[in-house]
């Protein structure tokens, strides 16, 4: 089963985390069918009369629950190599010409929440729940630190990640981490297709130049810090302390 | 006129000069420094709060007066240096309970902060250029703070904002309406950081210093100590002593 959908609908493409049955968790399997799907997007991006706008969503209730950690418990070299692969799977989805919006339509939590931060906009309803909660299980969200640092600036990001736990939608929106909020989930489709209807409008090129200066600005593709982040992040994540409290979170 | 105490896993500091809005003097600088020095191992959170009805109203201005040959300024700006640089290294997260007013070198201190807590109608902001003052020495960390852009107009603007703009612009994280309920809800907020683990707090303290790192510090201290004993500091300092605290 393909565990990520990529659908294109003349200058609109739709890409779907499609694992509802585990939250949209990201999975070594998840990610391989995301990297595919950009694989897949990228070419297409740079000629004329292809899809100019990206929308990333989740199948089901959630929009995406974070790293599948319960997989590579216990085992170091599988949670780097999952951790490395949405390190760069993070850069190459920032590296797309075209614009992303990402329609977070429930719990966009940890790793899934900084997949929202990697898009060029986030739009939500009031009622989500997204966060960091990585700190309370003894693990550090360094892979998605540069992101959300990206998105909302350095001493809100220092705010939001010590500080670990949930919030709901409309704090996300307060605090810079979602561009556009609905009032409840059932007006989401509605606002994000007039979202993308007018990104859809403008003149691809003249996107795609504006998204690579700013993608240079930031430093966004640089794939080195987010590889040590992920190092980091395993390392951490291999203690004693962080595997007890997995285990305890998990049930497993 | 500096206090501290460990309350179970939170070290709290204390400004403790009620009477003057807890203005900054060297010697309560230099005892900042020195209590955060000595913050005990068992400490897995800091606290840094003003007691009274004002977090800090910035540097005792009036000591000046008797230092003309700039001691007592050059004092005041290097030990605002070191104290917020050693609230930046720390391994444990630092609340600052801001009520009432975090005004010019108050307003410093807060680029110490990792969570920063206010009122909807304190006041806050750096009105120090009109003195003839630069508040360059500030500038980097509040820039790591709340973005280039309002580093710029607090610094370079001679006005206050509210407690609930400052929330609107990065400058503090969290609004009360009371002043009173600031200090109590950062010890709250304190003791929840203090009882997450404090492995993942570090690693995760040390991984945003590496990825988005307070440029220039030393220089932003260099700007402000040549400014002191200008002739347009001369000229304009001594409407500080003129105003009433």
């Amino acid at each position: 089963m393909n565990h990520a959908l990529l659908a294109i609908a003349g200058p609109v493409a739709t890409l779907t985390l499609n694992r509802a049955d585990a939250r949209n968790a990201l999975s070594l399997e998840l990610l391989q069918d995301l990297h595919a799907a950009v694989d897949a997007l990228a070419p297409c991006a740079s000629g004329g009369g292809s899809p100019h706008v990206l929308v990333v969503t989740g199948a089901g209730k959630a929009f995406c629950a974070g790293m599948d950690l319960k997989a590579v418990l216990g085992n170091s070299t599988l949670a780097l190599e999952l951790l490395s692969s949405l390190a760069l799977f993070t850069v190459k989805l920032r590296a797309l010409p075209m614009v992303v919006v990402a329609k977070v339509n429930g719990a966009a939590i940890g790793g899934g929440c900084g997949l929202s931060c990697v898009c060029d906009l986030a739009i939500t309803h009031a009622d989500a729940k997204l966060g960091y909660p990585e700190v309370d299980l003894g693990v550090c969200p360094a892979v998605v630190a540069p992101w959300l640092v990206r998105k909302v600036g350095a001493g809100r990001a220092r705010k939001i990640l010590l500080t670990g736990g949930l919030m709901s939608g409309r704090e996300a929106h307060v605090c810079g981490m979602i561009d556009v909020l609905c009032e409840t989930g059932a007006e989401l489709d509605r606002v994000t297709d007039d979202v993308v209807r007018r990104l859809a409008a403008g003149g691809p090129q003249a996107l795609a130049a504006t998204k690579k200066l700013l993608n240079e600005l930031d430093s966004s593709l640089d794939e080195a810090i987010v590889l040590k982040g992920a190092q980091l992040s395993a390392s951490v994540l291999a203690t004693p302390d962080a595997q007890a409290r997995l285990r305890a979170k998990l049930g497993a | 006129m500096i206090k501290s105490a460990l309350q179970g896993n939170v070290f709290e500091i204390t400004l403790s000069r009620p009477e003057k809005r807890n203005a900054l003097t060297p010697e309560m600088l230099a005892d900042l420094r020195a209590a955060i020095a000595v913050i005990p191992k068992e400490a897995r959170a800091l606290l840094l709060s003003g007691e009274g009805a004002a977090f800090c109203a910035g540097f005792d201005l009036a000591l000046c007066k008797d230092s003309p040959d700039g001691t007592v300024m050059r004092a005041l700006l290097t030990g605002l240096h070191e104290c917020i640089a050693a609230l930046r290294v720390l391994e444990i997260p630092v609340v600052i309970a801001a009520q009432g007013a975090a005004i010019a070198g108050g307003c410093a201190l807060l680029g110490g902060g990792d969570v920063i807590l206010t009122n909807a109608d304190a006041k806050l902001g750096y009105p120090v250029a009109r003195l003839g003052v630069s508040p360059a020495v500030s500038a980097p960390f509040l820039r790591n703070l709340a973005g280039d852009g309002v580093a710029r107009a607090r610094e370079l603007e001679n006005g206050l904002i509210d407690g609930r703009a400052a929330l609107a612009c990065g400058l503090a994280h969290e609004c009360l309406e009371a002043p009173e309920a600031v200090r109590s809800r950062a010890l709250e907020v304190a003791r929840d950081l203090a009882s997450k683990p404090g492995h993942a707090m570090a690693a995760t303290k040390r991984w945003l210093a590496e990825i988005a790192p307070i440029s220039l510090a030393a220089q932003g201290l260099s700007v402000s100590l040549a400014r002191v004993g200008s002739e347009e500091e001369k000229r304009l300092l001594p409407l500080a002593w003129s105003t009433v605290r």
